[in-house]
């Protein structure tokens, strides 16, 4: 298990993603596998900065833990900015995605990109900590 | 890995290549690079793309918004788009409104 924290701004979303790939690569995940699971944390992690943090005029930090079993690769987020459940924002419909480009809302594309890339997510707020978990199966 | 893109006008066509990492971080170039070039009024947008090693959301809205900036008659294509970027492309339902290619012209 690795735990790092890293500041809560969008310049510090490189880094979260090479953390992650670092442990994609050491756990044997394919190359698109990886690339999934960073993107997803990426844009999980864009929406703490973003709407957890900044929104409202906040700083602090994000802590990324990743553990490894023999079956799972799991990144667990966690941050102390407003609740924010990734879940209940509004997600684009199948019809949303066969919208052509001029008629489309901008927005709702990230949280459903980060729920394509993993295998399980969850959301939880426990004494003001917000805790997302991003699970992929190991091959 | 930096982000960076370059603009150029080939005749009525919008030249845009983008290279490195596009996050949230640094949509912002991009779309300030769509704002430079909508005023000119260019009849295709030609995104290269080949040297993207990432795209997030951020990237996907940008497109969006060119989109809505230059019009709905301004074709958008995309060239070169690596696998994974290619993915998040279809995925999100860009293909309806974009051209794929693996090559321009």
């Amino acid at each position: 298990m690795t735990r790092h924290s890293i500041p809560a701004n969008l310049a510090a979303l490189s880094s979260i993603r090479q953390l992650v790939t670092q442990a994609c690569q050491e756990a044997g995940l394919s190359e698109a596998a990886s690339y999934r699971l960073t993107l997803a944390v990426d844009e999980i992690a864009t929406n703490i900065i973003t709407h957890g943090y900044q929104e409202h005029g906040a700083t602090g930090d994000i802590a990324i833990t990743i553990e490894r079993t023999d079956h799972h690769l799991t990144v667990i987020l966690e941050d102390t900015g407003v609740a924010y459940d990734p879940r209940e924002q509004g997600m684009p419909t199948a019809d949303d995605l066969d919208k052509p480009l001029s008629d489309r809302e901008i927005g709702g594309l990230g949280v459903f990109l980060a729920l394509q890339g993993v295998d399980r997510f969850d959301y939880q707020r426990r004494n003001a900590v917000n805790r997302n978990t991003l699970e992929v199966d190991l091959p | 890995m930096t982000f960076s893109t370059s603009v150029e006008m080939k005749g009525r066509e919008a030249w845009i290549t983008l290279e490195g990492e596009l996050d949230a971080a640094v949509a912002g170039e991009f779309r300030q690079a769509i704002e430079e070039i909508a005023p000119q009024k260019p009849e295709k947008l030609v995104l290269f793309t080949s040297k993207l090693q990432f795209m997030a959301s951020a990237g996907l809205r940008v497109l969006v918004f060119a989109k809505q900036q230059m019009g709905r008659e301004v074709s958008i294509y995309v060239v070169g788009a690596s696998g994974p970027v290619l993915n998040t492309l279809l995925l999100s339902g860009f293909d309806q409104s974009v051209y794929l290619q693996e090559s321009y012209p």
